[in-house]
């Protein structure tokens, strides 16, 4: 009953108040707005019922908005304007179109409106595309707004003010007692304090750390060059432009004469690169409105703006470094010194291509080989030929016994091996190579078991030596270090290819066997090691056990010959295609260096006895001289440094230096040439 | 320095005074007088004979040296002065002799094979040896003459030297001794005084058996009673020879008279031999060449690299000097007879001071040779004249004073092995051409 009244007396009262308000919802609601129901000027709190149902309802709407999606799904648009043309105003979650309300024309929600008595508090909302009919609650928050009061009825404005502190009797604020004496004297306790502290950081109870000079980290110069940061360069950052040089002198219209440059050196300019040549050359001039424009001013512009356009830009990382050091660290060839360098003496008298020389241990005579079907012995020191022997076939290897006491050539032929008393030594020495070169009985070694086939052994009347008639071809020869071993091979031989001959029994065997093509064959200086080398690989064998240690891979496509450093653990090996692989046997069975330095096949390596020396020659007429260190401290790699190139060799039907010996005491090298002549470098 | 005002750069002149240690009519003025700077010695040499000539009118041209501070000139005066840093503002003293320069070169003595040793210490005879195993021992005088022929050796003589030099009775009747490959030495007898026709052939009295290689070289003690030889097995051996000269002088002569006469073929029967006295070890390679030119000193040169001098009485070894370079010659000569010259394998020829101490760096290099120096010799009386021979064919004639050579001898076709002063004016020389060239007229005061 309450209600009903109030209703109608607020509608009669506030008709005018209202007009605002239904003004902002429609023009038509202008005359239904007179039931307007405005807060009314009665306390809220006298109708707490009503205000509390209101309330609740407010709530529930309230909650029903949280349940109910709002339809706008699309935002805060003109959705009256964007969407004139479409159907929908959006889509809801499961992407249905949520469809327009149905439009009323004017005529049609008048007259609804006239008959509908709520008209006057329905809304229409544009974000949400729909009508709103106000609640009565709300209609009395709007009046309350308008009318300036506080929305809510129930706030009181004027509460009862709640004094929180005393203020009176209390005079003024500040004290007006005296000033107490301990105010101006030092504080005793304090200074018990201090003395107890300084006794304690005296005692070092207490340490004084230095706190204050971790702050000065923190500061930091604002305008500092961070480009060089690591900050910075991480990032990619700011590369700032490099800085020009400032003008100096040399620049002025009017330089000092000393830096005028003279007729030569501007005509040394023109010699020189574009890009070394100085850009700028400074003249002189009378005064400066003489001075010229600058005539490359536009190429330089236009070389800047080229520049620009065509700058990188991303960050290269350059390296400096400096091609010298990139090289390896040798030193220099005077301190290595002596070498072979020079070609003092010759040897001439051979009649075609010397295959091969031999020099005897004693480095007196030096023992050649030819291709005219001759062997020969030479002076060294004079150069003179001492003896000659007619072997009538080519002479392919010759080779020293390596003891003093046995003054023996061998010398390999196609088929056969000569073993050669070469007249040297005394007359005890003499008779005992008689002896040692004889064969009682023809017939009587070839009881050696499988290798009677293999190698014949047949006195040599003609040059009273021994001839070894071998079954295939023979390639080469070597002695063993003590003089009374030494082995050929027979490379077409299969499992005879390496063959062992005991000098003193007359004996032969063929304790290798499966090769493949053995090349050739050398021992070892010092223990009882040999060394078989294939086409590709190098074999090391005990001799005692007879049995395979390592197996070396050269990497080459031939090899040609291979040497034992006199240390033993030290091999070169010397290929056809012109390298040369240096293997160290304790470090790997690869090679530790390979050299590419003929252009031709390699006809021989070959280590000095007793100097840091080793040499190649080569079918491209030259011999090369190496030095090579090599350490007892087993961490330090051989040192292998290239000294000297010797050439002198005239080729001869595309063949060079066919071979080289080192004297066994000087640092001298000879050299077999295929043109028939053989000749000694001198350090 | 422009005395007449009209002196340009060509005509700059230099005062100068000859003066000279040459006999008086070789004597010129000794006012200074004004010459260009820019003359060279033949200038000089002109000025001089006319000098001479001004005084003697039968004065025969003839070329001169000259010597500024003791350094022989070889270029331009001016050149010179500038060359040393002596000022051209003093009167300059120009000191001349007479130029050294080989002025005949005799017919070369023909050998069968190369001739490998040469010794020309008798002022009569000159020995030879050579690689056909023969010594032969030539007579002086225009033709070539071979007077003996000393066989018995079974390898290439690679020294023979003349035991007894002694005065003119002696000269006809003289001893040798010879190294050869064979690694022997052997000790002959020779009477020149009984000559025939042909060549006489004798035989060794005496053979010296000891060495294990070649041997090298040989050299005579000054006073005639010791031989040393140096060889390829490393060592150096001293020989006795007096005694047996005295105790062989009897039977030996008949022994070899016979021999002579009945030609028999050499038989190792009635030869006596000799065993070294003592050896000298030190060398590590091949003793090449020793020589002796104190009673009690030796020094020796190897392929080891090494000079080394040896007291003989005891044995030791006193000084070494290590050059770098294998040595096939050494000679010592020269200021005081202390230079030592040695050359080898290499085209250098180096001389050392071996009283300089705390140095083993040569005192001289002459290095015009091209090739391995074969044979060094000083000149016998001279302190600064000396001859090298070299496997390329030249003999060159150095004096100490400068850096060129004065002379050079290519009368070789091919290495030169050996080379000898001879009689004091002279150079003979041996080489793989088979001849033994003699150059005479060489003046040296």
């Amino acid at each position: 009953m309450g209600k009903e009244k109030y209703e109608e007396s607020s509608s009669d009262e506030e008709v005018n108040s209202s007009s605002d308000v239904v003004e902002a919802s429609s023009d038509e609601e202008v005359e239904s707005s007179s039931d307007e129901v405005e807060a009314s000027s009665d306390d809220v709190e006298s109708s707490e019922d009503e205000s509390s149902s209101d309330n609740e309802k407010v709530e529930e709407s309230d909650s029903s908005e949280d349940e109910v999606a709002p339809r706008n799904t699309v935002g805060d648009i003109p959705l009256v304007e964007w969407h004139k043309d479409e159907e929908h105003i959006g889509y809801d979650i499961k992407g249905r179109k949520i469809m327009k309300q149905p439009r009323k024309d004017k005529l049609a929600s008048f007259i609804e409106g006239a008959d509908d008595p709520k008209n006057w508090r329905k809304i229409y909302d544009e974000y949400n595309d729909e009508e709103i009919e106000l609640t009565k609650d709300e209609i009395k928050i709007i009046q309350r707004v308008i009318s300036g009061r506080t929305p809510h009825a129930e706030v009181n404005p004027y509460e009862d003010y709640v004094d929180w502190f005393e203020y009176e009797d209390k005079g003024h604020p500040l004290s007006n007692a005296p000033e107490p004496k301990r105010r101006f004297i030092p504080s005793k306790w304090e200074q018990k304090r201090v003395a107890n502290l300084v006794r304690k950081i005296r005692a070092g109870l207490i340490k004084v750390s230095d706190q204050h000079k971790e702050e000065e980290h923190n500061v930091y110069s604002l305008w500092t060059d961070d480009t060089d940061s690591v900050e910075n360069k991480k990032h990619g950052g700011y590369v700032p432009a490099p800085k020009p040089k400032l003008p100096g002198h040399e620049e002025a219209y009017n330089p000092p004469v000393e830096y005028i440059p003279t007729a030569e050196e501007i005509n040394s300019y023109e010699l020189m690169y574009e890009e070394d040549r100085p850009k700028f050359i400074p003249r002189r001039y009378l005064n400066y409105r003489s001075v010229p424009a600058y005539d490359k001013g536009v190429k330089e512009s236009f070389d800047r703006c080229l520049d620009q356009y065509l700058c990188p830009r991303t960050r290269k990382k350059r390296i400096n470094i400096d091609p010298e050091s990139l090289k390896p660290k040798l030193p220099s060839r005077k301190d290595l010194r002596p070498y072979p360098t020079t070609c003092y003496l010759e040897y001439r008298g051979h009649m075609g291509p010397v295959n091969c020389i031999s020099v005897d241990p004693s480095g007196q005579w030096l023992a050649s080989g030819s291709t005219d079907g001759t062997a020969r012995v030479w002076e060294i020191e004079t150069g003179r030929c001492l003896k000659i022997w007619e072997v009538g076939e080519v002479a392919r290897q010759i080779c020293w016994n390596p003891s003093p006491d046995r003054p023996i050539l061998a010398v390999v032929l196609e088929y056969d091996v000569l073993l050669l008393n070469s007249g040297m030594g005394d007359i005890d020495i003499q008779t005992k190579m008689k002896e040692l070169l004889h064969i009682s009985e023809p017939g009587a070694t070839e009881d050696a078991g499988d290798s009677k086939s293999a190698v014949t052994w047949i006195q040599h009347e003609k040059h009273d030596g021994i001839r070894m008639k071998h079954f295939k071809a023979v390639l080469s020869i070597e002695w063993h270090f003590k003089g009374d071993y030494f082995t050929t091979v027979v490379p077409s031989g299969d499992s005879k290819a390496i063959l062992l001959h005991q000098l003193s029994k007359k004996h032969s065997e063929t304790p290798f066997r499966k090769l493949g093509i053995p090349v050739t064959a050398v021992f070892h200086p010092s223990k009882k090691k040999f060394f078989v080398a294939t086409k590709k690989f190098v074999h090391v064998y005990d001799l005692s056990k007879v049995e395979k240690i390592q197996k070396l891979e050269t990497g080459v496509r031939e090899i040609s010959s291979i040497s034992i450093h006199p240390g033993g653990e030290n091999i070169i090996v010397g290929s056809k295609e012109g390298k040369m692989c240096w293997f160290d046997l304790e470090l790997s069975t690869r090679p530790y260096k390979t050299l590419k330095v003929h252009s031709k096949d390699i006809t021989r390596v070959t280590f000095h006895r007793t100097y840091p020396l080793f040499a190649s020659a080569s079918d491209d007429c030259t011999a090369y001289v190496f030095h090579s260190t090599v350490y007892s401290d087993l961490n330090q790699n051989p040192l292998i440094v290239p000294l000297e190139i010797l050439r002198g060799h005239k080729p001869e039907h595309g063949r060079g230096v066919l071979d080289c010996k080192y004297h066994p005491r000087q640092p001298w090298l000879f050299t077999a040439g295929a043109d028939s002549i053989i000749k000694l470098y001198c350090h | 320095m422009e005395p007449n005002g009209s002196g340009s750069d060509a005509s700059r002149q230099v005062q100068v005074r000859f003066v000279t240690r040459l006999p008086p009519p070789l004597r010129v003025p000794p006012a200074s007088m004004a010459v260009p700077s820019h003359l060279t010695r033949f200038g000089l040499s002109d000025i001089v004979n006319l000098l001479l000539k001004n005084s003697d009118p039968d004065h025969e041209n003839q070329p001169f040296d000259f010597l500024i501070d003791g350094e022989l000139v070889r270029m331009q005066l001016d050149e010179f002065l500038i060359a040393k840093g002596i000022s051209a503002e003093k009167v300059l003293e120009l000191e001349y002799v007479k130029a050294v320069a080989p002025r005949k070169q005799e017919d070369p003595r023909p050998h069968d094979d190369w001739v490998s040793a040469v010794d020309g210490s008798n002022s009569s005879f000159i020995l030879t040896g050579c690689y056909d195993t023969f010594v032969r021992i030539w007579k002086s005088g225009d033709v070539s003459e071979c007077t003996h022929v000393l066989e018995g050796h079974t390898g290439a003589i690679t020294s023979a030297k003349f035991i007894d030099i002694r005065g003119v009775e002696n000269e006809q009747n003289f001893h040798l001794v010879t190294g050869s490959k064979d690694r022997l030495l052997r000790l002959w007898k020779c009477d020149a005084a009984k000559r025939r026709g042909d060549p006489i052939r004798v035989g060794a009295y005496k053979i010296l058996a000891g060495h294990t290689s070649s041997v090298q070289s040989v050299s005579v003690n000054p006073s005639r009673e010791m031989i040393c030889s140096g060889s390829w097995d490393c060592s150096i051996k001293l020989w006795d020879v007096k005694e047996s000269e005295e105790d062989g002088d009897g039977n030996t002569i008949s022994l070899k008279k016979r021999k002579v006469n009945s030609k028999t073929k050499e038989s190792e029967d009635a030869r006596l031999e000799g065993a070294a006295t003592s050896t000298l070890v030190g060398h590590t390679q091949c003793v090449s060449v020793v020589t002796w030119p104190d009673p009690d000193v030796l020094y020796s040169a190897s392929w080891d690299h090494s000079v080394r001098q040896w007291d003989v009485p005891s044995g030791k070894e006193t000084w070494t000097m290590v050059c770098g370079k294998a040595l096939n010659c050494l000679d010592i000569g020269g200021e005081g007879s202390a230079l030592v010259a040695a050359g080898g394998s290499d085209p250098v020829l180096r001389i050392w001071d071996p009283r300089k101490p705390g140095s083993l760096a040569p005192i001289f290099q002459y290095s015009s040779h091209s090739s391995w120096i074969s044979a060094c010799k000083w000149h016998p009386r001279s302190w600064f004249h000396l001859l090298s021979a070299s496997y390329d064919g030249k003999v060159m004639l150095w004096d100490l004073r400068t850096a060129w050579p004065l002379a050079v001898m290519e009368s070789h076709q091919n290495k030169v092995l050996c080379v000898d002063w001879w009689k004091d004016d002279s150079v003979v020389s041996g080489g793989a051409d088979s001849k033994l060239c003699i150059t005479s007229g060489i003046e040296i005061q």
